[in-house]
Parts: C-alpha cells; structure tokens; sequence
C-alpha cells in the first residue's frame, strides 16, 4: 500500500518521499543549477523564519503536479538540513528542528482532525512514521475511543517517558501491557522523536562538496546569527556563580531547550540579582522554543508584577536537586540557597 | 529478611566480599571457635543433602552468575556451575550460609562484571517487612546491642543499660506481618496483570525466608528491558510524582479544585484505582458534574482537605516494594529452595498466598532434639506446634533452634566433656 503524492509532500522525511527524488538521480552538486535556486531560497526563508522570527509561516505550493509537489519538498528538506549542517552552530540546529518538527506536527494534526475513523491513509503514515523511523509499533483501537496503545517497552524506548513528569509512566494510562495515548499525544511523542531525528539526520550528513551556493548562503546566515547572539557570557558574578545556574546557561549556549523548573530557577535568580525585564529577555530568547509574549508574562508573573503580586523567591537547593539540576560543587559546601553564593562573595 | 546482594562490588553493604572462585576452595569452613557457626552449617549440609530436590533452577544454570556466602561471612560471587547436578554438589560441599543466583543472564557468567556480556534478566520485585512499618513490629520485634550484647524486647533506639545507640533489631514476624506483606504481594501481582499484561503464570512469588516476598516475573518481553525502563516500572508501582491532574482536575496549593479540559478519560489503570478508592465514577470515560460535585463534597467533608486525601490514597494503592532491587540488572538474589541464614528457614515457593504459611511451609525438615541456650523468653509457633522458649536451656527440635541461633537469639549449647 502506497501513500498518495500529497501526503508524501508533508512528510518528506519518509524513506518513500525520498526515492521520489532519487530516482531522478537528482545530485547535491545540481544546487548550483540555476534551476534550484527558488527551492534553495525557499528552503532559506524557512530556515530565517525558523530562527530569528521564531515563526512558522513556511507554506507547501500545492499549485503544481503532485510529482512535482513532492520532488520539490523533499529538496527542499535537503537544502535545508545542508544548509544547517554547514552553519554548524548547535543552537541554530536545535531551533531549526524543534520549528520543522512543528511544522509535521501541525500537518499531521490536520490529517487526523479532518480524517474520519476509517480513513486508513492516515492510520498508515502515522503507523508508517512510527514503525520506520522510531522502530515503534502502534495500534489503533478503534474499539476504545480510537485510542492509540504502544508496548510498555517500546514506550520507553522514547527519551520523553524519562523527560517530562507528565510522560513518565506513572502518569500515562496502562492497561494489558500497552501505554494508551490519545490523538493529540501520539502527535506531541510524534513531534518530539522528529524532533530528535532530524538532529540526528543533520550530524549525520556528510556531504563531499558543498554547492557554493549552499556555502555562501549559510555563512552569512551563520554571521547574521553570530551578530545576533555573541557567545554567552554570564551576567556579573561570574565568579560566583552558582553551579546550577551555570549549567543553564551551559545548555543555553548549546541551544538546549530548557524545562520548565530549570526556567523558573533561572528567571527567579535574573530577578533575585536585579536584572532588568529586557536584560532577561535577551536571554530567554535564545531559547528554541523561545515566545516574547509568553515569557514576559511569566517572568512579570515571577517577578510579583502579575496575578496574585506574590514574588517568587529563587528555589532551594533542596528543589533543585529534586529537580534535577543540581550540579554541586565545592563552592556549595553549607549553602540551601544559590543565592547564598553571591551574598557570601558580596560580603566578604 | 537478608538483602538481596548488590552487583557493585565497592558498595558500603557490610557484606564481605571475596570474587576469586579458588578462595572458595580453600574455604577452611566455618569459623572454628564459633559453635553456633559449626553447628548452623552440618545442619544446613544435613538440609541439603536430603532436600537438594526442592532448589529452584531454570534451564539456563550455565548462564547464571552464582554466590555463595560462607559461615566465615565472606561472599563468592561470579561462581559458575554447568549444570544443577554440579551446582548442588558444590553447595553439599560448602554448605553456605547463603545461596545466590542472578536474575540475569550471561555470556560469560564467571567473568567481571564489565566482561560478563549481559543477555537478559528476569524482572524480580523484593517486599520487605521492614518497609511496612507496621506497628506490631515495634512490639514483638526485639533490639540487640552491639556494645554491651544486651538483648531486649521491643524495638529501641539506645540500649536501656550502656545507652549506646549501636543497636540491632531482631526482626521476628508474626502472623500480621504476614498478613500485611501478602496485602502487597496481591497488589503487586494486580499491577502486574491488570497493568503490564503479564500473565499469572509467569508471575511466581517465593517468601523470602525471612520477612517478606520475593516475585519473579519470567516474561519475554520484560527479559531485555534496561536498568532504566525497570526504574519507570518501580516508580509506576510506587506512584513516585503521580500527578492528580490525571484524574481530569488540577487542585492548587490552597486546595482549589479547577477542572481540567474535558476529554476521554480512559479509566484504568492508576486512574481507575484511584477513583475507586474515592468512590467516583467517570461516566463513558468523562468527567461530569456529579464528577466534579462529589470531588468538592469530599474536599468539604474531609480537614485533610482534597489533596491530602488523595495523598493517602496514593499511598494505600501503591505497592511496597524495593525500587533498587528491581533496578539493579546485576544483582545477585536468594536462589529459591534454599535457607535464609538470617532466620534458618527456606526461600520457598508460594502456590497459595492465602493460605500460605512461612512458618509451617519453610521449615526445614530436620528435627532432631538439641539443647539450646537462649536469651531471652519468647514464644515461638512452627509446624502447628507452639514453642515456649525460656531463657537458659531448652530441648527443642533442629529447626526450631536453627531459628533462634539465626536470630541471634540463643546460642546451641554443647555440654562439655568432664
């Protein structure tokens, strides 16, 4: 059973859309074609869209034969994954995965919002996406809700079972030796492990030549980045900066995403060392995930400016340590607090 | 009931640990002036020698990693037998004090741990009296003290008399425990079923010879299953950072119910557990008004509040087991059908939980008369016969002074040759 043009040109990343391309012995070399260029400036667009709008705005042009739609999208996939192979920053590769993974997700919730229950080109490229690329089988029980079930074991072969608290097993429903998921969490496993592999596809690429065209696009893209984001430097007390909040900052200049007790760690110690709202933006914008509107509201919310003008102090080192972010070191000796560390230093 | 020994060889365990295989054949037996040691081991060999037909064993016993705790206390680890006619002539040999096998399987099972090409291991659950805390334990459990050897009854922090802290507890089930330990057993076999769709027959539940149980779960698709995937199960089990937002509503820290988006509340297990504990029902799989009214009744009705009374049943639902045990792939445990060295009785099989009785069904068999010096008073129940132990001399059959010795408790009492 095979998967109609339309639906391989939301998925270019299947083994199936893939040969659409190579069996038109299409090369990377022929990038330098004039004849790619408006894929290679689309699949730019996206990319800047990607990482310094932090916008979604990339659209599929359905006005073509549907060969063609997917020949199209499928290049464009890979002059997107060479183009951030060839910036080789890690932040920029992790924003640009965790947008594009979005991007299938989204495509993936309309397949299922506006599928019926019999529709069984759907069933198939989830199955299909699931079984090929994460080495996971799923089921539908049509009987039950149309409930998604996934062997326990194979369950926790996904890193978000270990990730997030609601993702542990303890908080998934299991019954007979499967996990059940519903629709929108079987796209949210979907949109993480695509996540992942598309990092994965991009460390793995190992072009012989690069077109020129991919090269100079991707150094000024690199430059525009590296104007943008100048090599992370801890605000003031570097010296005594806590472990933990350096370990953040760590994973910020890794384009690591981080979770949500680690932000408010560090949003409560910005505020506890009297950073200003856009000194802190400036630095929750590195994020991958990274929304204007929605971490100044959390932060003024932190800060007691918001809801029940209630101002949160910086955890302990107790909660931290629960949260797993504690990386203590010999500077740590008798504190409860990181905020211990910069009283002790100022007051010597 | 003895711990399960720990795969790390550098762990603080105060379990002695000698690896090379050859030690044990220089193994001098038991501690020579200790009687109670010389004693102990030409029973247990006695036990072997006649009960052999009772060790549990698979059909992999070359792929096991085999330890053997002798009475001079030092364990023998990554001993490997061919076969179980082997495996039992070595044990007639040295009698051990302990036996163990690991769930685990291996390429190369003498080797160290590093070089030992781990293939799979059955998925084993410990409970543990100790973890029940239960307050009878507290009253006919007993403390020794190490410093001053004073033997008390009742469980203390210090000893009464030199008031040093460094005391020991006499661990001495009674039927309650019992009773008590087989409630977490059902719970856990449930979990097992209901949850992880193992069938009953590949669940086999052994009495630890001590205080608590000992589950093996010889399944296939557990067999393979990382350290780490074991971790989820045990913390599924336990409901470690359950979130009440599963049932459908989030409670705030003041105590405020908000519900939550209405969905399909697919109601088994945890969810389904957990309501039924709080009397409510989900109609078709959703949350309702009635839902959400009963909830604040039982907010309202209750000075723990809604979230303390989920708490507590958090509690009650989740299964007492020991998270390490479970977690740890290399682990060697107590091979079933042989003697606990801690109370002298035998890690047996357990066919039927309800009427199961450890201290009829794990005696050994040996009933010989013997004198015992003992202690301290207590009364003791084997076999259907009750055993009123006073302190001084006592003539009472092998397995009940092989309890006692075990316990420490008594000592055997050999007359001396004029």
């Amino acid at each position: 059973m095979r998967f109609g043009n339309k639906d391989l040109a939301r998925y270019p990343f299947l083994r199936e859309a893939l040969s659409y391309v190579t069996k038109n012995e299409f090369k990377i070399e022929d990038l330098d074609n004039s004849e790619f260029y408006h894929l290679v400036e689309k699949a730019k667009r996206k990319i800047e869209d990607y990482v310094f709008e932090g916008k979604l705005a990339y659209q599929i042009d359905y006005n073509k034969t549907h060969e063609i739609i997917v020949q199209e999208e499928v290049i464009i996939f890979l002059i997107s994954l060479l183009l951030i192979k060839s910036i080789s920053i890690d932040s920029v590769t992790k924003k640009f995965a965790l947008f594009e993974s979005m991007r299938f997700e989204r495509y993936l919730i309309s397949d299922l919002d506006n599928s019926n229950q019999d529709d069984k080109t759907v069933k198939l490229i989830l199955y299909k996406i699931f079984e090929d690329l994460f080495q996971t089988k799923v089921d539908l029980e049509v009987d039950i809700f149309n409930f998604y079930k996934i062997k326990i074991s194979d369950y926790l072969d996904h890193p978000i079972a270990f990730q997030e608290r609601e993702w542990n097993l303890v908080n998934r429903t299991v019954d007979k030796g499967y996990v059940y998921l519903d629709g929108s969490e079987i796209v949210r496993l979907f949109r993480n492990e695509l996540y992942l592999l598309i990092i994965d596809r991009i460390k793995k690429m190992n072009p012989e030549v690069l077109p020129d065209m991919i090269i100079s696009i991707s150094d000024s893209l690199k430059s525009r980045w590296e104007k943008m984001y100048p090599p992370l430097r801890a605000p003031g007390h570097q010296d005594i900066l806590p472990p933990c909040i350096q370990h953040i900052y760590n994973q910020i200049d890794k384009g690591e995403n981080l979770s949500h007790p680690a932000r408010v760690l560090l949003g409560t110690f910005l505020i506890y060392t009297n950073k200003s709202m856009e000194e802190m933006i400036d630095l929750f914008k590195r994020l991958p995930d990274y929304n204007e509107q929605i971490t100044r509201y959390q932060l003024e919310h932190l800060a007691g400016k918001r809801g029940n003008t209630k101002q949160y102090f910086v955890p302990s080192c107790e909660k931290i340590k629960l949260n797993n972010l504690c990386f203590e070191t010999v500077v740590c000796k008798g504190i409860s607090n990181p905020t211990q560390l910069i009283y002790r230093k100022s007051s010597k | 009931m003895t711990s399960p020994t720990t795969s790390s060889h550098t762990s603080s365990s105060s379990d002695k640990l000698k690896d090379s295989i050859t030690d044990s054949f220089n193994y001098p037996h038991s501690v020579e002036d200790d009687p109670n040691k010389i004693w102990l081991e030409k029973v247990f060999r006695k036990h072997y020698f006649n009960s052999s037909s009772e060790i549990e064993l698979d059909n992999y016993v070359s792929e096991h990693e085999f330890g053997f705790r002798l009475f001079d206390g030092y364990i023998r680890r990554h001993l490997n037998f061919k076969n179980k006619r082997e495996l039992i002539a070595s044990i007639i040999k040295f009698s051990p004090s302990d036996i163990f096998c690991s769930p685990a399987r291996y390429q190369h099972p003498s080797a160290s741990m590093d070089q030992k090409g781990w293939i799979g291991a059955d998925l084993i659950f410990d409970i543990d009296g100790k973890d029940l805390q239960l307050d009878c334990a507290r009253i006919h459990n007993m403390t020794f003290c190490k410093n001053c050897k004073l033997i008390e009854k009742e469980v203390h922090t210090s000893c009464s008399k030199c008031n040093s802290s460094m005391v020991q507890i006499v661990e001495l089930p009674c039927q309650n425990c019992i009773r008590n330990l087989k409630k977490e057993v059902t719970k856990l076999v449930e979990v097992l079923h209901d949850d992880f769709g193992i069938e009953n027959n590949s669940i086999n539940i052994f009495f630890s010879g001590n205080n608590g149980f000992h589950i093996h779960v010889v399944d296939e698709s557990f067999f393979n299953l990382s350290s780490m995937k074991r971790s989820s199960l045990t913390q599924y089990l336990l409901g470690r950072g359950y979130l009440v937002d599963n049932l459908g509503f989030r409670i705030d820290k003041s105590d405020n119910i908000t519900m939550l988006p209405n969905k399909i509340y697919y109601n088994k297990g945890w969810r389904a557990r957990l309501l039924s504990r709080l009397h409510l029902q989900l109609k078709n799989h959703r949350i309702d008004d009635k839902f959400m009214r009963k909830i604040t009744q039982i907010k309202e009705t209750n000075k723990i509040g809604i979230s303390g009374v989920i708490n507590n049943q958090i509690q009650n639902i989740s299964v007492k087991i020991d998270p390490n045990v479970t977690i740890d792939i290399h682990r060697i445990f107590r091979l079933a059908g042989t003697i606990n060295s801690k109370s002298g009785l035998v890690k047996s099989r357990v066919n039927n939980l309800t009427t199961f009785d450890p201290f009829k069904e794990s005696c050994i068999r040996e009933d010989a008369l013997v004198k015992l010096d003992a202690f301290v008073d207590t009364k003791l129940f084997f076999n259907g016969t009750s055993y009123k132990i006073k302190t001084g001399i006592n003539n009472i059959p092998e397995f009940v002074a092989v309890y006692i010795i075990s316990k420490g408790i008594g000592d055997i009492y050999i007359e001396k040759l004029k």
